[in-house]
């Protein structure tokens, strides 16, 4: 108790982020109780009629339902495998380069994305992919027929993990460019002297170096998996590309904000929320076994 | 926003204070914040909701507050006179299992026929007749391309964008920029509408050999590269025809003038005008829309005070809102909720056309409290927009120095002329305009079956023939269950 008295303005610190949990992360939680009813506004969520799992009954008979968890899934996924890779490259590429200011210069542009919303990125991407965007001019060239990209569903899904990492390479190398810096440089001057040349010098020594934060960046981000970016689709999509675009977001929006059935919205939210998390349980135990990471 | 021209004049003249919660953008945000805000059960006194399905979910979620007294007490003489001109459609609208619930938004009925819009310069240029069928009007797209009057991007015909419809539908019955309603219409089919069969039962009209046959159509335009190639993805319809990359695009009477003010500006030589499209035979139908789409909703919880003070609000913004400053947006004006006699597009297109040739006077509109409460204003303006000769009214015959005034004007004179001086001979109403209870479940998914089938289609992604497929699904997966449902609307 002396120590608490001790650290008092700790926890006072403390308060002002506990209390924004309480009302915004605790107190919402009630509103699970929606997937397990009929819920009517005016009834409020107490007095609403109870239907115990119809909803989710309901919602796996829909045909939906399989095809936003299949391309939930292939979307994050891809996203994840790419904006791991993509950006660990990048990184190891500009450690190579020598100028100083080339290199700056270069981090800054690649950042820029990153900070626009898919709000304003989806006009940019519907110009480049649009029938007479840059893509098909550039193709036409070539002797190729124009295409109509952000109607082909065969495509869609490439193009959202492809937007997607074209927006954020430059951001997440940030941690890997850390991750280099900490390399304790006698090893680099040890492995030339023994005649390694620059490219045994990445594999040998740069790469093994980097290995724990890639593990740990990617066990982490299993957590994310059913997260494939509501912004970016929501701005993207149409109903030609519903068969591989729709993920369980913009269905539960749809469902839930356009079409008012917000019990059957909920219990789609409430299934994603269950995944997530034993995703993340699961991603915490790796993240300690092979990366020694706890948070707690 | 609670202090603008509109809340003092409200102060001021009935001592009433408005407080507003919030406000959000129009669009999506807007259509968010309503649906989360009934969704909390705890509504503002007075919202305004621009979905149907909005205003039956808060009643029947027992939400709303029963006006029916307090209107017929409250109501101005304006006010009644505009909801007469509905012949009872009004009411019906904006009531809940017999109970008045919200106060109905009326809007002219021209909204929701839609028509050719076309530029007649271009015609002129090429020597070409007014397209009136839809053989007519493929000749005339593929003469525009050919031509590139357009630019080297010339699009045929405009279509709708990601945002807009290939067509109206019962629940989204107006106002369908770029949709393809007239080509249907000219085939026959009324796809989204439900169907009076004439023997008790009815037909979902998308689900017609018609609207097979219509698709089959498009999916051939579009195949020959007729139609705008970005079709359905677009962020904005209005983009190609603003641009002035397209001389044809389909639309109700405001959508040249108001609806493609940027064409004008980049081309003042652009000479959009508006035509019906003719079947084969010589006939024109059209679908009609529902009398409105927004309502302002009442809480339950409102004092009855306050419920009277919002009916004062709403008979006051009619009878005055002609003498407000346009330059304010309107969309500040707390609770605005536009209530405009069915026919007034008509009316005040037949009155000015009066005032310029001479043969009436603009002083003989000053009536206060008058049904047509525009009418006045927009006779003063007239002369001084629209020169002679008046016989055939051209972009030219426009003064544009006042732009707001040009495109009501436009809108009107040129727009409304179709519909105010040609017989449509058959007018399509659907059954309903609004959900059933099966809809409140089913009917997100069936919606997606449709719009999924009919733009793949069209865009040639799936044969023609995947249409039988969707016919079966969509009756499988509820739709013979709604069917039935609309069909037991028509006894009653």
């Amino acid at each position: 108790m002396r120590k608490l008295g001790h650290q008092k303005h700790y926890y006072l610190m403390l308060l002002p982020g506990m209390v924004w949990l309480v009302m915004f992360s605790i107190v919402p939680m009630f509103g699970i109780l929606m997937a397990f009813q009929n819920y009517n506004p005016g009834a409020g969520l107490l007095q609403s009629q109870w239907v115990g799992l119809e909803n989710f009954k309901y919602m796996f008979q829909l045909n939906d339902s399989k095809t936003v968890i299949v391309n939930t899934f292939i979307i994050a996924v891809g996203k994840i495998v790419l904006n791991l890779l993509i950006p660990l490259i990048f990184a190891i590429l500009l450690n190579e380069i020598r100028s100083l200011r080339y290199k700056k210069l270069v981090q800054t542009v690649v950042y820029l994305p990153h900070f626009l919303s898919w709000v304003i990125l989806s006009t940019i991407v519907i110009g480049i992919f649009g029938y007479y965007g840059v893509v098909n001019t550039v193709a036409g060239m070539f002797g190729f027929d124009p295409k109509l990209f952000m109607a082909d569903s065969g495509i869609f899904r490439q193009l959202l993990i492809g937007t997607d990492v074209w927006k954020e390479f430059g951001y997440n190398s940030i941690i890997y460019l850390a991750a280099l810096t900490g390399i304790n440089l006698n090893l680099y001057e040890a492995a030339a002297i023994d005649g390694a040349n620059r490219w045994q010098l990445i594999r040998h020594v740069t790469l093994p170096a980097l290995t724990t934060t890639v593990v740990l960046l990617g066990v982490l981000s299993l957590g994310n998996v059913l997260n494939a970016g509501f912004d970016q689709v929501y701005n993207l999509y149409n109903p030609l590309v519903y068969s591989t675009g729709d993920i369980l977001d913009t269905w539960v929006y749809r469902l839930g904000l356009q079409n008012l059935q917000y019990s059957l919205a909920t219990a789609a939210g409430l299934f994603k929320s269950v995944i997530s998390f034993v995703l993340i349980f699961i991603s915490y135990r790796l993240a300690y076994r092979y990366a020694d990471y706890t948070v707690f | 926003m609670s202090n603008n021209q509109y809340t003092r004049y409200l102060k001021d003249k009935y001592n009433i204070n408005v407080i507003v919660d919030w406000t959000a953008a129009t669009g999506n945000d807007f259509k968010q914040k309503v649906s989360l805000t009934i969704a909390s059960g705890k509504l503002p006194d007075g919202m305004v909701v621009d979905d149907r399905s909005f205003m039956t979910k808060a009643a029947s979620s027992g939400l709303l507050y029963d006006i029916t007294d307090l209107f017929q007490q409250y109501q101005s003489s304006q006010v009644k006179d505009i909801m007469a001109s509905t012949d009872g459609r009004a009411l019906e609208n904006a009531s809940y299992k017999g109970k008045m619930v919200s106060i109905p938004n009326i809007t002219v009925d021209t909204d929701g026929v839609h028509v050719l819009w076309i530029r007649k310069d271009w015609l002129d240029k090429l020597q070409l007749p007014v397209p009136k069928t839809v053989a007519d009007i493929e000749k005339t797209a593929k003469a525009f391309m050919d031509s590139k009057l357009g630019g080297n991007k010339t699009i045929g015909i405009a279509g709708p964008s990601k945002n807009t419809y290939p067509y109206s539908t019962f629940l989204v019955s107006s106002n369908n920029m770029g949709g393809f309603d007239p080509i249907f219409g000219a085939m026959d089919a009324y796809p989204g509408y439900w169907l009076d069969n004439g023997d008790g039962s009815v037909t979902y009209g998308t689900t017609t050999d018609t609207t097979k046959k219509t698709l089959a159509l498009l999916a051939d335009w579009y195949k020959k590269g007729l139609i705008d190639p970005e079709v359905g993805t677009r962020d904005n319809v209005g983009d190609p025809i603003n641009a002035n990359q397209t001389g044809i695009f389909f639309g109700p009477w405001w959508n040249g003038g108001y609806g493609n003010g940027d064409s004008f500006k980049n081309d003042p030589t652009a000479n959009w005008q508006a035509y019906p499209v003719y079947t084969d035979d010589s006939k024109w139908n059209a679908h009609m829309k529902t009398t409105g789409s927004t309502y302002t909703v009442i809480s339950k919880n409102a004092k009855p005070d306050v419920v009277k003070a919002i009916l004062i609000m709403n008979n006051a913004l009619v009878r005055d809102e002609a003498t407000f400053d346009l330059s304010v947006s309107v969309g500040w004006y707390p609770l605005r909720n536009v209530l405009a006699a069915a026919n007034e597009t008509e009316y005040e297109y037949a009155e000015l056309l009066k005032v310029l040739k001479g043969e009436t006077k603009p002083e003989d509109y000053n009536k206060p409290n008058s049904l047509y409460k525009l009418m006045y204003a927009d006779a003063k303006k007239v002369q001084s927009v629209i020169k002679p000769p008046y016989e055939e009214l051209n972009v030219g015959n426009f003064n544009t120095s006042n732009f707001g005034d040009f495109q009501r004007l436009y809108s009107i004179l040129i727009g409304d002329r179709p519909f105010t001086t040609i017989p449509i001979d058959k007018k399509v109403f659907s059954v309903t305009y609004n959900q059933t209870p099966t809809m409140e479940t089913k009917w997100a998914n069936l919606k997606k079956m449709e719009d999924e089938t009919v733009l793949k289609i069209i865009l040639g992604q799936a044969p023609i023939d995947s249409f039988d497929k969707f016919v079966k699904d969509w009756k499988a997966q509820g739709g013979d269950e709604i069917t039935a449902e609309v069909a037991g609307l028509l006894k009653k």
